[in-house]
């Protein structure tokens, strides 16, 4: 069993295909992943499953790979911190997911903005370039500087679940290179295509972190280092001044345009 | 039926298996002194910066490895809030530690018993007041030393 928590999960799913389905059913999404390095204990310690969670899925997991044997998993204790029942953040991880919502509530958006795309006049054409604003700045950086330039650090960025991140976040600032490109010879066709693979990239790369990476890595931290995190986020704020707050208000004014 | 104050509740719990002493002896990872609220200054070189465990008077005898576990590496003061008196002058020194201090985190260690949720109370309020912020933590102590929870405060 020790070999097998140390395998690696592409290697596992590529020998053992039923483990795939076995992992989605606890919400464990590897089978699409790109890289598939991760080692099954860190896989199953990052997604905080509940103790008894945790063992069913092992117990399932060892008897799909070892049919033949009888593995007895034992109930691993877990603090109540470790229990994953409801995502509590510590503060600076917060900040993080409250601008995620800005950031869902710009994408809440994106499928009426391309309903109504019209790059023949240039109002049109400025609002595609406010929101490529939003994105920049505010999504970007601001936010992402934050993962990138702080909480990151504190990690190895060899790690796969953050060269994944990384990936994302660069995917996304070649579709917002694609889109600015095209609002200008008002090819609707590219911006559309562009805003739509946008809107679905980060949506799941949110849902990653809100849901998997952010709890990890707040389980992971010190006191500490959640402290330092915090004082260094706070700094960002300042730093930005009133430039966050003006990108709120307009995602404000565009769910006003369109209610 | 019983009633009156669970924060005195007598409890007898000598019969109870409490598992064995540690075979070494234990280090004490106090690295200050005083540490009673009343006595201490928010402004000593100890707390400049650190991360600060404000612990109600209760806990380090409820817990087993309250040295290892939370006092190691930390700085420290301990009071009851609901004996002691002057408590307002526990709330400047919150807030002291806060903005003048500028320590890094803020870890507020208590009893289960309600009364004893007064001191979490009193950080709260501080850190309101504050013009510096920083992560609060809030610990709760079973009768039993064991840990009830452990969260952030983000409220
Ligand atoms: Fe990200
Ligand atoms: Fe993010």
């Amino acid at each position: 069993m020790e070999q097998l928590l140390n395998s690696g999960i592409k290697q596992i799913i590529d020998e053992h295909a039923e483990v795939g389905p076995i992992l989605e059913a606890y919400g464990i999404g590897c089978v699409p992943c790109s890289v598939g390095t991760c080692l099954l204990k860190d896989i199953v310690d990052i997604h905080g499953l509940s103790a008894t969670q945790e063992q069913a899925l092992m117990t399932k997991i060892a008897k799909a790979v070892y049919p033949d044997r009888d593995i007895v998993i034992p109930l691993r204790a877990k603090t109540s911190t470790e229990n994953g029942t409801d995502l509590t953040y510590s503060p600076p991880m917060k900040k993080l997911v409250d601008e995620h919502t800005w950031i869902k509530r710009l994408l809440a958006q994106v499928p009426n903005l391309i309903r109504t795309l019209d790059l023949t006049a240039e109002p049109g054409r400025q609002l595609v370039r406010d929101v490529l604003d939003f994105i920049r700045n505010y999504a970007d950086r601001f936010h992402h500087a934050k993962e990138e330039d702080i909480l990151f650090k504190y990690f190895d960025e060899k790690l796969d679940i953050l060269q994944v991140m990384l990936t994302d976040h660069e995917s996304g600032r070649s579709h917002v290179r694609a889109i600015a490109g095209a609002v200008e010879k008002q090819d609707a066709a590219t911006v559309s295509e562009h805003l739509a693979a946008y809107r679905e990239l980060l949506t799941e790369h949110i849902k990653k972190e809100n849901e998997i990476l952010y709890p990890w890595m707040d389980k992971e931290m010190s006191d500490s280092q959640i402290g330092q995190m915090f004082a260094a986020f706070s700094d960002v704020d300042v730093t930005f001044g009133d430039g966050p707050g003006k990108h709120i208000a307009f995602v404000e004014t565009l769910e006003a345009l369109n209610s | 039926m019983e009633c009156g104050c669970p924060g005195s509740k007598m409890m007898d719990r000598r019969d109870e298996d409490s598992g064995d002493a540690p075979a070494a002896a234990v280090n004490s990872q106090l690295r200050q002194w005083p540490i009673q609220l009343h006595l201490i200054s928010p402004e000593a070189p100890y707390y400049t910066g650190a991360d600060v465990l404000l612990t109600a008077d209760c806990v380090a005898y409820a817990m087993g490895g309250y040295h290892s576990d939370y006092l190691k590496g930390k700085s420290i003061a301990i009071a009851c809030p609901k004996l002691d008196a002057g408590q307002d002058i526990y709330a400047a020194k919150i807030r002291s530690w806060l903005e003048d201090a500028k320590i890094n985190t803020l870890t507020v260690l208590i009893m289960e018993v309600p009364c004893c949720g007064g001191l979490l109370h009193l950080a709260k309020q501080a850190l309101a007041a504050s013009s510096r912020k920083v992560p609060l933590k809030a610990v709760v102590v079973g009768l039993d030393g064991e840990i009830r929870s452990e969260d952030w405060v983000t409220d």
